[in-house]
């Protein structure tokens, strides 16, 4: 589904910052006592770059997990924090908003899909991580229209693709269903025909 | 269920009653009967019943509500639904923007993937497997399901109720005997349970199918059906025979039943003869009356398309193209059935002019005049051919089998269409039962 976005920043400036990623970003989020980067503090500092308040206790607290999956979407949340640092965003300073609903809320169904070090180290997650960010902000890549950057987003999309192997999967599982119960049904006999065709 | 055991009577009956199955065993042990070399039965059950009920009623209540301007209104939600649910659909109509632009669907589609035909949501125990030749002798499975079986009782009766005849049924009556004559085929004795457990049986005229040949016509007399199916050849070889039954109707269907052969039938048997233009995949689509074949049906619609599958201008012939959602495993979009017809829409329901099966044949006369097959077709009315075929050489001639064989005046008739030097070989038309296609041509004329 197509929504509105205004012109945002350049696309590659912002896959090229997301492939200089520094290590600390990369480093594992605490949880409980493992880890080593406190993702909420990283959180908080962000919004606040963002132009937006400190956050309250129920805020900070989804940034801190309890389980692996919870780990991996965490260590996305650190990615995408260090995208959202770049100047083009910090200079608007209106997006705290729309990057806490990004961070809290957008990466579940990704995580559980893409290995998060592959949006630093491989050039289609880099390009699907920035467009599926900015769309969240409710922009677009500078100079891409409305219908392109859908378009270009739902060809990366990693939840897309396994959505369409997914459904692929089913439609081969039912074709073997229909043609098993058609080889079963041609040795039965048929309902009596009242007529001839 | 194991792939090979054959069903019990109460799985093919599942609504027999005691009475039923006393009727049955009459049937089946008649000292007259044939030797059936198949047992089947309708295998409706209380949910069925109920549905084809609701089929009758609706069937009853309308009629095709169509016109050369306007689809009938359930076509809309139909298109949606198979484009949702339906494999085959969904991966080539998704782009299509309106009714029209859908890509027609052909035999050839049927034939190659069946099993993309069947929504989604179709739960398949019910499924049944029917094999069928067709007139162009390319085998295919056809899915289909007992309601849509049991379905044909309300069409048959529909059918009847234009001549104000009714199909009752009831218990230790036949209602239907489904006649063959050809060298072999299933036969068996069944119940319909729509019909109050009435009996439907099924015979083939062939003598070897019957311990005396004699039996035939003791067997028919005795079940004294309400009505006959088959089509012009086995009602034929049935008119033959000494039979004394006085059928309310006889349903004919599959071959072309011409007027002459309709008429000699009905006198005969002292009833009507009613030709339903039907297929295997389709089921019933129209019924003959004297404006030509009637859309009579209301979850039938109907379009004419040209080869490049343009919609033909009213009144212009070209292929039938049915759509039509009766068979759950086979909803039919825009289906190529190969046989050709107008349409026209100048009475109370949409009427196929003009109708003959399969696509049209060129034949050429001796000074070079091309004729369309169906000239042959309208000069051939007034002879009562149970079925013809007419194929042109490539030098001219012309090799004309019939059944029956000889017949007076044909070479005149012909010799008047095609010119007075026509070379012309009369042949007995042999082996009939098998469908027919009856022109052909090894002419470079014989194309559309």
């Amino acid at each position: 589904m197509m929504t509105a976005t205004t012109e945002g920043p350049d696309l590659q400036a912002l896959t090229h910052r997301l492939s200089e990623c520094p290590a600390d970003f990369l480093a594992e989020p605490m949880i409980g006592s493992r880890g080593v980067v406190d993702v909420a503090a990283v959180v908080s500092d962000l919004v606040r770059a963002l132009g937006g308040t400190l956050l309250t206790a129920a805020e900070l607290a989804r940034f801190r997990g309890t389980s692996d999956l919870m780990a991996r979407r965490l260590q996305i949340t650190l990615i995408a924090s260090w995208l959202l640092y770049d100047p083009w965003f910090r200079d608007q300073q209106r997006f705290a908003a729309q990057a806490m609903s990004l961070l809290s809320e957008t990466f579940g169904e990704v995580a559980a899909l893409v290995e998060p070090d592959a949006f630093v180290t491989d050039p289609d997650r880099r390009e699907e991580f920035v467009r599926l960010c900015l769309r969240a902000l409710g922009l677009r890549p500078a100079g891409e229209s409305e219908a392109q950057a859908a378009d270009r987003l739902n060809t990366l999309s990693s939840v897309e693709r396994t959505r369409v192997v997914q459904e692929t999967r089913a439609a081969q599982e039912r074709v073997r269903q229909v043609r098993e119960a058609m080889r079963k049904k041609a040795a039965e006999e048929a309902a009596a025909a009242y007529g001839r065709e | 269920m194991s792939d090979d055991r054959a069903l019990t009577d109460d799985e093919r009956f599942p609504l027999i009653d005691a009475a039923g199955r006393g009727w049955l065993d009459e049937l089946r042990q008649h000292p007259s009967a044939p030797r059936y070399n198949m047992t089947c039965g309708d295998r409706l059950t209380s949910a069925g019943h109920e549905r084809v009920r609701a089929y009758e009623r609706a069937i009853f209540a309308n009629d095709p509500s169509w016109s050369a301007l306007e689809m009938p209104s359930w076509v809309t939600a139909f298109t949606a639904r198979c484009l949702r649910d339906v494999p085959f659909y969904r991966r080539r109509g998704s782009t299509a923007g309106s009714f029209a632009e859908l890509p027609p669907i052909s035999r050839a589609d049927l034939q190659r993937e069946p099993w993309s035909f069947v929504p989604d949501s179709q739960p398949l125990d019910d499924m049944i497997n029917y094999w069928t030749s067709g007139a162009s002798g390319h085998s295919m499975d056809v899915l289909s399901h007992p309601d849509v079986a049991s379905m044909r009782l309300p069409i048959l009766r529909k059918a009847l109720a234009r001549h104000g005849l009714t199909l009752d049924g009831g218990a230790r009556r036949t209602a239907i005997v489904f006649v063959c004559s050809q060298s072999t085929t299933f036969t068996y004795a069944s119940l319909s349970s729509y019909l109050g457990g009435a009996a439907h049986v099924k015979v083939n005229l062939n003598p070897a199918e019957w311990r005396d040949a004699g039996d035939r016509v003791r067997f028919l007399d005795a079940l004294d059906p309400e009505i006959l199916t088959g089509d012009p050849m086995s009602f034929a070889d049935l008119a033959a025979l000494p039979v004394a039954i006085r059928p309310k109707a006889m349903i004919s269907t599959a071959v072309l039943l011409l007027p002459a052969t309709r008429e000699r039938l009905e006198q005969r048997f002292g009833c009507p003869v009613i030709d339903l233009y039907s297929t295997c995949e389709t089921g019933p689509i129209a019924v003959a009356s004297p404006r030509g074949f009637e859309a009579f049906l209301p979850d039938v619609y109907l379009e004419i398309l040209r080869p490049d599958g343009t919609v033909a201008s009213l009144g212009e012939r070209g292929e039938i193209t049915f759509t039509g959602g009766r068979n759950p495993f086979l909803p039919l979009l825009r289906y190529r059935t190969g046989d050709w017809a107008a349409l026209a829409f100048d009475g109370a329901a949409p009427v196929l002019v003009d109708f003959e099966g399969r696509r049209p044949v060129v034949l050429e006369a001796t000074d070079g005049r091309l004729l369309n097959n169906i000239d042959v077709t309208i000069a051939f009315r007034p002879f009562a051919l149970v079925q013809f075929t007419v194929h042109q050489n490539a030098d001219g001639s012309l090799l004309v089998r019939t059944l029956p064989h000889p017949v007076a005046g044909m070479d005149a008739v012909l010799r008047g269409l095609f010119g007075a030097d026509q070379k012309i070989v009369f042949e007995p038309l042999p082996d009939h039962g098998a469908k027919r296609v009856p022109y052909s041509s090894d002419r470079s004329a014989a194309k559309v």
